[in-house]
């Protein structure tokens, strides 16, 4: 097997992020930090957008959208006669989704505590980019006190010149604002994070139209994830190669994977894409708790992807196409391995009663059909139930997924997919002991 | 009779199906078959007539117009759609996800009530995956609610019911706990049974977006998901009957209605609403004689499809306190007679001078047999129809007709409170002001409209400063600018000083005057209390000013006064000292429907039949006559009110010239030209600009405006006769004091000097 290098820090777009160093703007600039902002915020916008289409940056916050192309929806001015833009009719933002609610995953939670500045540039960068002069963080309720490092970081940007009006004499005027959620997990959801921003319930909206026509406030609006905002400075200011040189082509650059479960040393870490599973649980967490022998499943990135059985996992390759190859996803990357000792059908169960908890109630498969997905795992996991319910179960999340006006629905039938095609036999097996005449 | 038995509602049909056969264009494309890509590319579709679209139903290529929906394609392409969300007067929510479809080249099955149409676009609505969808989505819908149709309202008439029909399976796969839900106790007007409710969020964008009250929302996550109004509290909308309508299922549902009734019981008859200016048409639904609800009809040009809940829910005091037998006053008290004695006793009165006011819910039969009663039978001049102290002349319409108010872009109110004198007026103005932003203007009492306004000023002399203020500029820099007064400033002595000024006003900020493309545009409207006021009116039955009858009566001059369901009345007008009373001889007769305080101080009582109970002709505030027909008979020895005029004119041996209906409505044709049939359900221009009034020269005065009307429910007498209205009424009450305690309800209608005013 071959083994990656590790990450230098300067290869690194958070070196931060285990929190060893200043997360103030004193260690920022000293990690190179704001360097170079000033040429970003001169360069035309449309040669920004180019940059990142070739660099392969795909959205970090599940999709694995390419982010050129995410940009590129968002008006720019056109030019007229003389060459000057013409003002756009409408205001355009940048909203920042930082409302990280899916189980796992804690990668942008070290982002704003350890280095929240690589945001606040990203944000800064991003709203020159898409012509915003507002930009929103919407930060999850619970982030409190990650929120106030964030908030933190836009003080001391704007006492050193980097937010306001004419940033760095450059003429470009940019604010930004923290907002925190309530602690719903549905307000993640892009649509929906607008309508909680915009102070309604937070309900997904129907799309189209999508935000970048009709966004937040009716506006132009872009939102992505922490990681894909702070990891556009760094691809900017770099040479293409920088970033491109990692991963396989469409899966490019460095990912932060959070792992966390049955492994010696759970942790945050940034690696290279398309890093194997494998090599990411043994090299960089010290491996599975009883051995790689002892690995029963691997929840590869998040709670709504679904789970990878042990013989899969061993070859599997971390990026969007591999494991969308494998019939799962990349997601936010948030590994959970669970190796023998972990009663899978109880995870599963956990997690089905977290997809009930969360459901929004705007539509009715979710709202009716996501609490029976849950009751009927809780039965089949304790053996109460018949061998047929199980297939009714199957039956039953093929009635969810795909016809909900969000993807909340889709993420929470998956998991409970990935369970019934890997560990049917245990559900079986509990079925028998539990009621033998069955 | 031209009645029809009661059939599910039209509007609430539960699929969209388009009335007209699909539009299918002979073509020889390839219909929409997946062809392999070893296959050539089919030959690209010739291109769609300008603002159209080329798509394909269930393999049908149609033209639909560019910006469609994909539902709309269906429609059109007569595929059935099945929805429960989906209104097409309410925004698009695509919450119940029933109205899924296929889509060739499309992941997943898209809701087509909001999906826009492309180019080529090939929608299956017949294939196993749409049916497939929408049967999981029922499957969904049903597993928590309750099944309940045989005890529920709704049973009948119910989207529910009758998609699961098509799209539900005869048994349940759901084996857990159903889920039950809190009744909310959202006022007198609406039941609740929320354990029925399917989250389609209809009455909750009803709510917020046509009746302009933020009250109904939802509550809670997932399946928690609770429709309420949070802090439970009786809705404040003069118009929420109408999400009992809207409501797909059995949550909502009329509390007066509830368990009186099933749909295909009830015998439906066409009918007007007359308590307003609006003219709404609605149905009448009886069982056995006995009206047991009223609901509106759809009409884009009137109503739209809505109704206001005096409307909806007063037709209880059709059957309360009613006038069922002629009473006569014997030895000090009103006792039961026959027709024979009451006609003996009137002939006697009528022998002396008389006098006669006319009511406010007459209709031009009424009217005209009321006015010829007069004119040919007793020859006097001493009636009318207006409220005492009203100058209405010539001039008591509309001239912007009410689906114009879809252009107009600025609005002046005068002495006039839409949202309780027209709700269905008030719909059209808020549309206006909060989709298009028009500027809406007011002088009188504040008021709470339910959108944004400018208020200038209480008094009419602020009329004198609108010149110079900047409304005036709007006013003149608009389109289609419109000025709303409502009738009852004429009644103010200074009111034709008011509307000669608003005249003046008109003219000089181009409120009347020719648009561009030639058409006259005259923006200058009177909104009056009710069609009956319009009506007759129209039927010109006024002679001397009501309150110079009055004045006659009180001073002796008039011997004999005959008050014909008219409700504006105190009974101080009538009698100022009442120890006096006896001694003159005097003689009230009372012609109407109830034992109102004003019947009980009679001398002979005669029972004529309500508006249900008569077929008649009605004027809306635009000068539209509609028909209204008679849904059940008059109770007992009650009479048609033309019959009652016809037969004391034939006792004082001056018959009337008609026999038949028929006969009197040719009269009212002749009467004035809107009431012939040919040009009935269309609007009829009246006298479009104020007969200058020279005789009264009473200046404006900086008297302020009195609110028009104070108590909603109750502002007619009809009104007052109603528990339901007395319930409502105390509702508003409550909500005004911020209590949370319910006020006892009077068991007796009772009377209260402001609401006989907005009469």
């Amino acid at each position: 097997m071959s083994t990656l290098p590790r990450l230098k820090p300067e290869d690194k777009c958070f070196p931060n992020l285990c929190g060893t160093a200043d997360w103030g703007i004193k260690g920022y600039e000293q990690r190179g930090g704001y360097k170079g902002l000033k040429k970003l915020l001169q360069t035309p916008q449309t040669e920004h957008i180019e940059k990142l289409k070739q660099s392969g940056l795909r959205g970090r916050g599940g999709a694995g959208f390419p982010t050129g192309m995410k940009w590129s929806f968002m008006p720019q001015p056109k030019l007229d006669e003389r060459g000057k833009p013409i003002p756009l009719a409408k205001p355009s933002y940048l909203v920042c989704n930082a409302d990280e609610g899916e189980p796992g995953t804690c990668k942008d939670r070290d982002i704003l505590r350890f280095d929240p500045h690589t945001l606040v540039e990203g944000m800064i960068v991003g709203c020159y980019t898409l012509n915003a002069k507002v930009g929103y963080i919407y930060v999850r309720g619970e982030y409190y006190d990650e929120s106030s490092h964030l908030q933190q970081a836009i003080n001391e940007a704007y006492k050193a010149g980097y937010l306001g009006k004419n940033i760095l004499g450059t003429g470009v005027d940019c604010d930004i604002h923290v907002h925190l959620g309530a602690g719903a997990y549905i307000c993640g959801e892009e649509t929906a994070l607008l309508e909680s921003l915009e102070g309604k319930k937070g309900q997904p909206r129907l799309k189209p139209p999508f935000p970048a026509g009709f966004g937040l406030y009716g506006c132009p609006t872009t939102i992505n994830n922490v990681e894909t905002i702070a990891q556009v400075p760094p691809i900017l200011k770099n040479p293409l190669e920088w970033f491109t040189r990692w991963g396989r082509p469409g899966n490019s650059g460095t990912k932060i994977f959070s792992i966390s479960g049955s492994v010696h040393k759970p942790c945050n870490i940034e690696a290279p894409m398309s890093i194997p599973l494998r090599e990411l649980i043994d090299e960089y967490c010290g491996g599975v708790i009883g051995g790689w022998e002892n690995l029963q499943a691997i929840i590869p990135g998040g709670s709504s992807t679904p789970m990878l059985n042990a013989e899969t996992a061993s070859r599997v390759l971390m990026d969007f196409d591999a494991l969308k190859a494998e019939g799962t996803g990349l997601g936010t990357a948030a590994v959970v391995v669970m190796n023998k000792q972990v009663d899978v059908l109880r995870v599963m169960t956990r997690i089905a009663a977290f997809y009930h908890h969360e459901s929004c109630g705007q539509c009715t498969p979710c709202r009716e059909g996501v609490g029976w997905v849950h009751r009927l795992m809780e039965r089949l996991t304790h053996g109460e139930g018949t061998l047929a319910e199980i297939d009714q179960l199957y039956a039953l999340t093929k009635k969810i997924e795909g016809r909900t006006i969000c993807a909340f629905a889709d993420g929470a039938m998956w998991p409970t997919q990935g369970t019934l095609k890997h560990f049917r036999h245990l559900i079986e097996e509990r079925i028998k002991t539990k009621q033998p005449a069955a | 009779m031209p009645t029809r038995p009661a059939t599910p509602k039209t509007k609430a049909a539960p699929t969209a199906k388009a009335g007209a056969p699909a539009q299918v264009v002979t073509s020889n494309v390839p219909p929409a078959a997946p062809s392999p890509a070893s296959q050539a590319a089919p030959a690209p579709l010739p291109p769609a007539p300008e603002g159209f679209l080329n798509v394909f139903v269930n393999g049908n290529l149609i033209h639909v117009k560019r910006g469609s929906t994909v539902m709309q394609a269906c429609t059109q392409a007569g595929a059935e759609v099945p929805f429960f969300c989906y209104h097409e007067r309410l925004s698009i929510a695509g919450n119940c996800r029933m109205c899924l479809v296929e889509v060739e080249g499309m992941p997943k099955p898209i809701a087509s009530c909001h999906w826009p149409i492309a180019e080529g676009m090939k929608v299956k609505t017949d294939s196993p995956l749409t049916t497939e969808a929408r049967k999981g989505t029922m499957e969904m819908l049903l597993i928590n609610h309750p099944l309940d149709c045989p005890i529920c309202d709704q049973g009948g008439e119910c989207t529910l019911q009758d998609l699961s029909v098509a799209y539900g399976s005869d048994r349940s796969a759901y084996h857990e706990f159903k889920r039950a839900v809190d009744d909310k106790d959202i006022g007198s007007k609406i039941k609740t049974v929320m354990t029925r409710c399917i989250h389609c969020t209809r009455c909750i964008r009803f709510a917020t977006e046509i009746a302009g009250v933020e009250e109904m929302g939802a509550t809670g996550r997932g399946e928690n998901m609770q429709v309420g109004t949070y802090v439970e509290h009786a809705l404040q909308s003069e118009l929420s009957g109408n999400m009992i309508d809207l409501c797909p299922v059995g949550a909502l549902t009329s509390r007066p209605y509830a368990f009186t009734a099933r749909p295909w019981e009830l015998v439906r008859t066409t009918s007007i609403d007359i308590l307003d200016a609006v003219g709404t048409p609605i149905t009448v639904d009886n069982r056995h004689g006995q009206v047991m609800r009223t609901q509106p009809q759809e009409n884009a040009a009137i109503n739209e499809e809505w109704m206001t809940d005096a409307a909806r829910f007063s037709y209880d005091a059709l059957h309360t306190n009613r006038l069922t037998t002629p009473l006569i006053r014997r030895g000090g008290e009103l006792q039961p007679c026959g027709w024979p004695e009451a006609f003996t006793s009137a002939k006697t009165a009528l022998a002396q001078p008389v006098g006669g006011i006319l009511g406010a819910m007459a209709s031009a039969e009424d009217a005209l047999s009321f006015k010829m009663f007069f004119e040919n039978t007793l020859t006097s001049k001493m009636y009318d129809c207006r409220p005492a102290g009203s100058q209405l002349e010539g001039f008591y319409t509309f001239n912007t007709p009410l689906i114009e108010f879809e252009n107009v872009d600025a609005v002046l109110l005068v002495g006039c409170n839409p949202r309780l004198e027209a709700p269905l007026l008030n719909v059209r103005l808020r549309r206006a002001v909060i989709r298009r932003r028009v500027p809406v203007a007011a002088i009188g009492p504040d008021m709470d409209l339910t959108y944004p306004h400018q208020n200038l000023g209480n008094a009419p002399d602020a009329l004198e400063s609108l010149a110079k203020s900047k409304f005036a500029e709007v006013l003149k820099s608009a389109q289609k600018p419109a000025i709303i007064l409502s009738a009852s400033v004429l009644t103010r002595p200074d009111g034709p000083a008011i509307l000669a000024t608003l005249e003046k006003l008109a003219k000089k900020f181009g409120v009347q005057k020719v648009l561009q493309n030639g058409e006259g545009w005259n923006g200058l409207n009177i909104l009056a209390a009710t069609a009956g006021r319009i009506t007759a009116l129209d039927m010109q039955a006024k002679a001397t000013p009501t309150a110079a009858i009055l004045k006659s009566y009180q001073t002796g001059k008039t011997e004999t006064l005959i008050v014909y369901g008219e409700d504006t009345i105190l009974p101080e007008d009538i009698e100022p000292d009442t120890k006096t009373r006896n001694t003159k001889h005097q003689t009230l007769i009372y012609i109407g429907t109830h034992l109102t305080p004003l019947a009980q101080m009679a001398d002979l009582v005669l029972p004529a039949a309500a508006w249900t109970e008569k077929s008649g002709l009605y004027a809306n505030c635009e000068g539209r006559v509609q028909l209204a027909h008679a849904a059940v008979p008059a109770p007992l020895n009650a009479k048609e009110d033309w019959k009652i005029f016809r037969a004391l004119s034939e006792e004082l041996g001056t018959p009337l010239p008609f026999n038949t209906l028929a006969q009197l409505r040719s009269l009212v044709a002749n009467q004035h030209p809107a009431y012939q049939a040919e040009n009935w359900n269309r609007i009829t221009r009246r006298t479009q600009t104020p007969t200058p009034n020279a005789q009264n020269p009473t200046p404006i005065t900086s008297k302020p405006f009195q609110p028009v009307i104070t108590d909603y429910y109750l502002r007619l007498e009809y009104l007052r006769q109603s528990p339901t209205m007395h319930k409502c009424q105390s509702e508003v009450a409550t909500a005004k004091l911020g209590t949370t305690a319910t006020p006892p309800t009077p068991l007796l209608p009772g009377k209260t000097k402001s609401s006989r005013k907005a009469a």
